[in-house]
């Protein structure tokens, strides 16, 4: 389902992972907010669930994130009408972000390609996700 | 994990976060950043908190997790443009420009004071035929050329401070040029230009500079800029009590008068009894004792 979190049986495969997954933090948060209006802790949980374990990308970066994609009026936020422990901001994607996030996702799958051909890798997912 | 236990992490989280805000400017952009922050760090905690951790331990964790909080703020500085980084960068944005108008005035004053005193003094000397009469007036073209730099520069806005209000403007011009006209006709008198007696003069006007002086900067209130402020933030603070406590500044401006008055009448009396000789030592007394009232009022043991 997430091509980035295959790693090799070293460790070193790890950072590379990781430095690809920053790469694409802006589509990725647009990933998960066509799934629904979230919030900071909701997003970065998500992340952390299917990076599995060591926190790729930091929440300090998601907030700067949070902020240029709001500056280019891909998402718009919102504050929650929670009342116990402070509201929350939420995130939600605009028109614009729908449109932005396929174009990326094209991008990458065509990237894949390019990339697995040239290494002669094989997703063992493959067939299974997307 | 209990409401308590929340309740006393999320304290820990608002202290650290308040440390870690500190210094940034407070825009309504910076304070929902903040608001945003800390509920997100809180609803972490209590699932680290859930997982098994301690409370300290999972506030700890979430805190390591959220990452540089400098490159946050950092980012968040360039999203927003408020808030420069560096000193280098803040002079550079918040640059003001000297205008060419007070470059000439300041440069006409220049002049008008060398000359004015080089004239004086040339006239002093009996290199130039002058009468004594016309001394006086060059002292004044002279004073008044340094009195009008100061003014002028205390006057005009640079990039580290606010122009000063031109009343305290003119405040500085008069003591500069009474403590100036005062020196000068003091340089005349030791060239034997002019008679012993104007020495009453000359003390006349650096004193009533003096006190102005005093007035003027016991009075003085901090008005730097704000962006200086804050990027000096952290070093050591110098004591402002005079700006806190204008009682205490009135006190000081009556101690002050008082002293020279005494200073004064002690000076012209042991010049006209003993001798000018050695009544300048009252002057210097006064001096002292200004200078001690200053230094113990402003570490409050008066």
């Amino acid at each position: 389902m997430n091509p980035t979190s295959v790693t090799t049986p070293h460790g070193d495969g790890r950072a590379f992972a990781a430095d690809l997954l920053r790469g694409h933090t802006d589509t990725i948060v647009l990933g998960i907010l066509r799934g629904g209006d979230n919030y900071g802790y909701e997003i970065h949980k998500a992340i952390r669930d299917a990076a599995g374990g060591d926190h790729e990308i930091k929440e300090a970066t998601l907030y700067a994130t949070y902020r240029r994609l709001q500056r280019d009026g891909l998402v718009e936020s919102y504050w929650g009408d929670e009342t116990q422990g402070g509201r929350r901001k939420y995130y939600r994607i605009t028109d614009a972000g729908q449109a932005v996030f396929h174009n990326n996702v094209a991008a990458w799958v065509a990237t894949r390609r390019i990339i697995d051909s040239l290494l002669g890798a094989r997703d063992p997912m493959e067939g299974h996700g997307q | 994990m209990t409401d308590e236990t929340i309740r006393s992490t999320g304290g820990d989280v608002h202290r650290l976060l308040d440390e870690a805000f500190l210094g940034i400017e407070m825009t309504a952009d910076a304070q929902d950043l903040k608001e945003e922050v800390r509920v997100n760090l809180l609803a972490r905690i209590a699932e680290l908190a859930a997982g098994g951790h301690s409370p300290d331990d999972a506030a700890v964790r979430a805190l390591e997790e959220l990452g540089d909080i400098r490159e946050l703020l950092g980012a968040s500085a360039a999203a927003t443009a408020t808030v420069p980084q560096g000193w280098a960068e803040a002079v550079e944005r918040h640059r003001v420009r000297i205008k060419p108008s007070s470059v000439v005035g300041a440069g006409i004053a220049a002049l008008a004071a060398a000359v004015g005193l080089v004239v004086a003094l040339l006239g002093a000397s009996r290199a130039l035929p002058l009468p004594v009469g016309v001394l006086f007036p060059l002292i004044g073209i002279g004073a008044t050329g340094v009195a009008w730099i100061v003014g002028e520069a205390l006057a005009r806005e640079t990039t580290t401070k606010h122009p000063m209000p031109i009343k305290r403007t003119s405040g500085y011009f008069f003591a500069t040029l009474l403590a100036a006209y005062g020196l000068g006709v003091g340089g005349l008198i030791a060239l034997h230009a002019i008679p012993l007696w104007a020495t009453a003069l000359a003390a006349l006007g650096v004193v009533a500079g003096l006190v102005l002086f005093a007035i003027l900067g016991a009075t003085q209130t901090n008005r730097r800029k704000a962006w200086v402020r804050m990027m000096r933030r952290g070093r050591p603070r110098l004591t402002r009590r005079f700006a806190d406590e204008p009682e205490v500044a009135v006190r000081f401006g009556i101690y002050t008068t008082v002293t020279w008055a005494v200073a004064f009448a002690g000076f012209v009396m042991l010049g006209a009894t003993i001798g000018w000789a050695w009544s300048w030592l009252c002057l210097l007394g006064g001096f002292v004792v200004m200078m001690l009232t200053i230094a113990r009022m402003l570490f409050r043991s008066i």
